[in-house]
């Protein structure tokens, strides 16, 4: 007896319909979850799928073979059979135009972004910050120091990365796009980084340059750089470093060190 | 013999040729400090100029340097089983000359792109490379006597290969020896400047020289040194696949096409058993630079090349896809491996569904519409580490358990325990599996620091079942009948594709990644030392560096297509015969050396 025959008397799925009924299923399957998963990572599983479903129908010559003579008539084949046959053809290039014009229809959102989570700044404009002696070792921070740093944050920077530092102030919940504020007690973001690199990303932001961050800039102005203005966007270098090393204390963290090995002669 | 000495003469101009380019180079370069501090020489962007030339020389130079060093372990074995299996060290140093039979064609593509890459360099920034010789003075003096070394040595082995048989095979094995040495210490070499370039030491703030030693055993220089070793072999023994599937396709005879399958067999294992240790070469390299500077932490993890890390795991996933594809397909060479071939379906899905969580993005590509600005809650919780770890390492357990499916399929068990045995070895192998899966599941709701340790405990658990479970079937081998042969060259012809696409796949990984090494310095030439000022100092978008990186792929393919076509043309004499049978294909001695 033959596969076909066998496959035929026995009540089963075609191979053609049920690779494409798996597709078909978890795409359904993945399109389903909410939130929505992001299209790209949709396009990145069903890659797989379709490699596993390839996989599956090339795994010997015979499954080959089934795939292929389900598209050919055969004589004593039943209605249940040929009804699958023409309904498969019929859905495969419809699923090939819907996709088709999918990719051009017209869309008003903005094309998708790659959103990088520390942005990338160059080593030379790194070297020109320099840490006062008094911030750069944590274990000679000052209590009043970081006492300071608390009331800056609190006026500063709660609205968004809240009281407990944990991104969720009460402004939080309107950054959407590409990221919601920070959340300081994650491993992910000042935990590794180096206080230079946080004083950059405080002193230069990413609204008013061309870093892709919704958060604005604490920076010195320029006609009273030693002037405290506590509820507006102007700090003095030294209110800066206070609201970075109570960021730390509050979170228990330690600043990522430059270097963490002595190396010789550099 | 005639033709081949008038070719190891050809080469050796090459190599003097390139040596003299080289010298000449470095000489003005001392002699001229302030050169113009950048040119055009290719009337285009040099960046991109070198980018090519680099990434197609270290293309050939990883080939050249990682073939030898299996040809060599397959052609020691071969001379050990002389004594007791004439037939099967014909099959090996057969399998060793073939492996290697593409090696001159590609050496001269190595020197080639080498010459031209160091006159690019030379050309376009000969300010900068004046710093670097400088500073490197001596080593760029060795440099070239090694690597003359290493090509008399190369064309030697090569090329002597039937004169040093028998009685003197030990002559030919000892020159492969110091071609893998010689080879060894002048990729060292250039890895010094390499990472110098990356991590440098020894030298001041200024970037004067404080110490030459520091300076070449700079902290990335190590780690560099072994990820290279074991990605060569790796990138070697695909390529060694994929040319031995292109004979298995062209091949006119059963007798070839048996070979060449085993040979692509053979490529394949080798690879995919190098890639095993991969992960954690880079792992060391990667910490070696973060430590260095917290720059290259933010670069690589988080900012501007992270996502390249994202592509990376996609393309891994497809190696590791493959690969297995490739081996269950081998199964069909087995006469009644039906009951083994059962499980095949369900193996798949496990793969598909390890790999799917395994390239699940931690931070995502998503429109507008679809970001809720939060880590989504499912893919989140893929993202992370320890489902991931599950993934790979239960994609692992599959990976094995097809390959003790393949060792038992045709034969059938003689020793009187054979049932209960069986069902402890799969009791075992399921025990791995499923503590595999409850470590993970353990350290997902661990603080981090047991999390890293569950991990790490995974690992032991996956290499502890298989070393158990592998002691367990040499056991229930033992004495087992042979009911089915392999049969070699029945390897449907999709598998050589398989073996095609995998090399063509690893190219161009090793582009990616070597992207990913070069542009995390960003705008230095020395990071931290010496600053590109030039025009083209930026990074190019992720779009751009693929491009570049395909480019690279192709016209690698192009040359190598033609190294291959050399190889194929320069056929010497019969291949052994095969008399069908055995675990690898059987040859007689007769008819194989001319
Ligand atoms: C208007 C809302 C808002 C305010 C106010 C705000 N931030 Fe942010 N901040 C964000 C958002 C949104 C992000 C995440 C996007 C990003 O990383 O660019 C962020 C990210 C950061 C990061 C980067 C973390 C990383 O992993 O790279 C730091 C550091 C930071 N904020 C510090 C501060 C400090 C200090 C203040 C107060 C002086 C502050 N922010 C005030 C919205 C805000």
């Amino acid at each position: 007896m033959n596969a076909d025959t066998q496959s035929r008397n026995r009540f089963s799925v075609p191979l053609p319909v049920g690779a494409l009924l798996v597709v078909v299923l978890v795409f359904v399957m993945l399109k389903l979850i909410r939130p929505v998963i992001p299209q790209s990572v949709i396009l990145l599983y069903m890659g797989f799928v379709v490699l596993g479903v390839v996989i599956h129908l090339t795994l010997d010559d015979d499954r080959i073979r089934r795939f292929w003579n389900f598209f050919v008539r055969a004589g004593d084949e039943g209605p249940v059979l040929r009804a699958q046959r023409w309904a498969l053809l019929a859905v495969l290039p419809l699923v090939a135009g819907w996709w088709a014009y999918d990719a051009v229809r017209p869309r008003y959102t903005p094309p998708v972004e790659i959103f990088q989570r520390h942005p990338t700044v160059g080593e030379e404009v790194l070297g020109r910050i320099q840490v006062p002696e008094w911030a750069a070792n944590p274990a000679k921070w000052r209590a009043e120091d970081i006492a300071e740093g608390k009331k800056l944050y609190a006026a500063n920077c709660a609205v968004c990365h809240g009281e407990k530092l944990d991104g969720n102030g009460p402004a939080a919940a309107g950054f959407r796009y590409p990221i919601r504020p920070a959340d300081f007690r994650d491993v992910g973001t000042i935990a590794q980084l180096t206080m230079r690199y946080v004083y950059w990303r405080m002193t230069t932001g990413g609204i008013q340059n061309q870093f892709n961050s919704p958060m604005p800039r604490w920076v010195a102005s320029a006609d009273g750089p030693q002037v405290s203005t506590l509820h507006s966007y102007d700090f003095t270098p030294e209110e800066g470093w206070k609201v970075i090393i109570y960021l730390y204390r509050a979170t228990g963290y330690e600043p990522r060190k430059e270097e963490l090995r002595d190396y010789k002669s550099h | 013999m005639a033709c081949a000495r008038r070719l190891v003469t050809r080469y050796l101009f090459v190599v003097t040729a390139v040596a003299a380019v080289f010298e000449a180079g470095v000489a003005a370069a001392q002699g001229a400090p302030l050169a113009p501090e950048y040119a055009a020489p290719a009337l285009m962007d040099s960046r991109l100029v070198v980018w090519v030339a680099a990434q197609l020389h270290l293309d050939f130079a990883a080939f050249v340097l990682a073939v030898p060093m299996f040809a060599l372990v397959i052609e020691f074995f071969g001379w050990r089983m002389a004594k007791h299996d004439a037939a099967a060290a014909t099959r090996y140093d057969w399998l060793a000359h073939e492996m290697a039979r593409l090696l001159p064609a590609a050496y001269s593509l190595t020197a080639i792109t080498g010459a031209l890459l160091g006159f690019i360099l030379f050309s376009a920034y000969p300010r900068f490379m004046g710093y670097l010789t400088n500073t490197f003075g001596p080593t760029f003096v060795v440099y070239p006597l090694f690597f003359v070394a290493e090509t008399l040595c190369l064309y030697f082995w090569y090329y002597a290969w039937d004169r040093l048989q028998g009685d003197r095979k030990w002559a030919h094995l000892v020159l492969g020896l110091f071609l893998n040495i010689f080879g060894t210490i002048v990729m060292f070499i250039a890895d010094a400047w390499a990472t110098f370039m990356m991590t440098p030491t020894g030298v001041d703030h200024q970037g004067a020289l404080v110490s030459l030693y520091d300076a070449v055993w700079n902290p990335g220089w190590m780690p560099l040194n072994i990820h290279r070793l074991i990605a060569n072999i790796t990138f070697g023994a695909l390529l060694c696949a994929a040319y031995a599937a292109y004979r298995f396709l062209s091949a006119r005879t059963e007798n070839e096409r048996a070979l060449y399958d085993w040979m692509g067999y053979t490529g394949n294992l080798i690879a995919l058993f190098t890639m095993l240790f991969l992960p954690f070469a880079g792992y060391y390299f990667g910490f070696e630079l973060f430590a260095f500077s917290a720059t290259y932490g933010v670069t690589l993890m988080g900012g501007v090349l992270s996502w390249l890390f994202i592509i990376q795991a996609i393309v891994i996933a497809i190696l590791f896809i493959g690969a297995a594809y490739y081996a269950w397909l081998g199964l069909l060479r087995i006469p009644g491996s039906e009951p083994q071939r059962r499980w095949i379906p369900a193996f798949n899905v496990i793969l598909i569904l390890g790999f799917m969580v395994w390239a699940t993005p931690h931070t995502m590509a998503a429109s507008i519409e679809e970001s809720t600005g939060q880590f989504h809650p499912l893919l989140g919780a893929l993202g992370l580490m320890a489902p991931k770890m599950i993934a790979v390492t239960l994609v692992l357990v599959v990976l094995y358990v097809s390959y003790l499916l393949y060792r038992r399929a045709g034969k059938v068990l003689t020793v009187p325990w054979a049932r209960t045995g069986t069902i402890v070895e799969w009791g075992l192998v399921g025990l791995t599996a499923f503590a595999i899966t409850a470590l993970g599941v353990y350290g997902y709701f661990a603080p981090a620091d047991v999390r890293i340790a569950t991990s790490i405990w995974q690992i032991v658990v996956l290499i502890a079942g298989i070393v158990v479970t592998f002691v367990l079937d040499l056991l229930l081998l033992r004495g087992s009948r042979t009911v089915a042969e392999v049969r070699w060259g029945s390897m449907p012809r999709r598998g050589q594709y398989v073996l095609v696409t995998l090399a063509f796949v690893i190219v161009w990984l090793m582009g990616l990644m070597g992207y990913a090494r070069s542009g995390a310095r960003l705008n230095w030439h020395v990071f931290g030392i010496v600053q590109d000022t030039s025009a083209s100092a930026g990074l190019p978008t992720l779009g751009e560096a693929a491009i570049m990186v395909t480019l690279i792929t192709v016209v690698f393919f192009a040359l190598l297509a033609i190294a291959f076509a050399i190889s194929a043309m320069a056929e010497r004499g019969a291949p052994p015969r095969l008399a069908p049978g055995t675990r690898e294909p059987a040859a007689t001695s007769e008819g194989v050396r001319t």
